[in-house]
């Protein structure tokens, strides 16, 4: 009797991961749809399509200027000049499945932008990492990304923006490529390196288990 | 520290350094939109888009030199869908394919020593263009020393001795 009702559970299990995993290929799916609808009507100069960028791409924007390490009042003036660009440039976006590469390439080259003009007046401004481990066996955990978080402010720029691209702000390896405006293979041997310096890093202090 | 759980780790900091963006962010950004985007059309903009499809530059430089004959044709008052521009374009891609470029060039220098006088042999019209040691042509320097041409257009420096072990290979592999 308690094996027919293990049994069952595991069925139930396996119902609920592949449930699981249909959602997820559908939501991929439909954002893709979406994003290729948007281009579309992006590249048809209609306004809407632009107020519909701006919901879905503000908040992505302007925590990957914090990240990059922007003050708070800069990195609003960033995301909006980044879209202001966006504006201007429309007309080189291909399709939806560019969007993504396109916006951020125009993102990371408006960050450039600022930072070679205000190189030495502007400092760098870490994101806090927000405590919502609180119980004490979570604490070692939050160490952990504090010090990392640390470890990446510390990169090269080059390197640190492989990093934030696609582990923080989720982008695809060509996405991110096509953001930092290299190829794929050349993104890839970046990340390489960075994932490398950051495990020297962790070795070298033993803060990582 | 595996390297799954540091990446797992890295994808868990995206999550955690986040903040509360400012509503009126969005607002300030919406109140920016231009009244009637540029629309897409072709210009600069989409040449620049065809060299980013990740061309390598020959193929570009190839599109545009077929571009500028194929204008070229057309301004002369040639038929436009006669047969000379069709063999024109075929001509210059099978040039192309061939590295003849290469050959065509160190043709051209070997012209221009043998006009001003120098000694120079040409072996170009029977190397094998696929031996990348193969020599296309020796020009004797004045300190007695020779620089030899290959069928990739770089060139060398080389003694008599060398020479003459350069064209027995070259001869070599040729029977």
């Amino acid at each position: 009797m308690a094996n027919k009702a293990k049994k069952t559970e595991h069925i139930v299990d396996f119902t609920y991961l592949n449930d699981r995993k249909r959602n997820i290929t559908l939501k991929k799916e439909y954002s893709r749809q979406k994003q290729n609808s948007l281009a579309a009507r992006l590249s048809a100069g209609d306004p809407k399509a632009a107020s519909e960028l701006v919901d879905m791409y503000y908040q992505q924007i302007y925590l990957y200027m914090r990240r990059l390490g922007h003050d708070r009042q800069i990195s609003e003036d960033l995301t909006q000049e980044s879209f202001l660009n966006a504006w201007r440039y429309i007309s080189q976006l291909r399709d939806g499945k560019a969007l993504n590469g396109w916006l951020y390439r125009i993102a990371s080259n408006t960050s450039k932008l600022y930072w070679r003009k205000h190189r030495e007046v502007s400092g760098i401004e870490d994101i806090e990492v927000s405590d919502h481990n609180s119980t004490y066996e979570k604490v070692g955990h939050n160490e952990e990304l504090e010090f990392l978080k640390n470890a990446v402010a510390r990169l090269p720029m080059k390197l640190r923006q492989t990093i934030i691209l696609h582990y923080m702000q989720q982008l695809t390896i060509a996405e991110a490529a096509e953001a930092e405006g290299i190829r794929e293979g050349t993104f890839k041997s970046r990340l390489n390196r960075a994932l490398k310096l950051l495990r020297k890093q962790a070795i070298r202090k033993g803060s990582l288990s | 520290m595996k390297e799954e759980k540091f990446k797992e780790l890295l994808n868990e900091l995206g999550r955690h350094t986040t903040e509360e963006v400012s509503p009126d962010l969005c607002e300030e950004i919406k109140q920016n939109i231009p009244s009637r985007l540029p629309r897409h059309k072709i210009n600069w903009d989409t040449i620049s888009i065809i060299i980013d499809l990740r061309m390598s530059k020959s193929i570009a430089a190839a599109v545009i030199i077929i571009s500028v004959i194929l204008m070229l044709n057309w301004l002369g008052g040639r038929d436009p869908v006669g047969r000379d521009i069709f063999q024109d374009g075929m001509l210059f891609l099978e040039y192309w394919r061939d590295g003849a470029f290469d050959i065509a060039s160190s043709k051209l220098k070997y012209q221009h020593l043998l006009r001003q006088g120098h000694d120079v042999i040409w072996y170009g019209d029977n190397v094998n263009q696929k031996d990348p040691n193969a020599v296309l042509f020796q020009y004797r320097l004045p300190d007695g020393t020779y620089e030899v041409t290959f069928v990739d257009g770089h060139a060398k420096k080389v003694t008599p001795e060398e020479l003459v072990v350069l064209l027995a290979r070259m001869v070599n592999k040729m029977k």
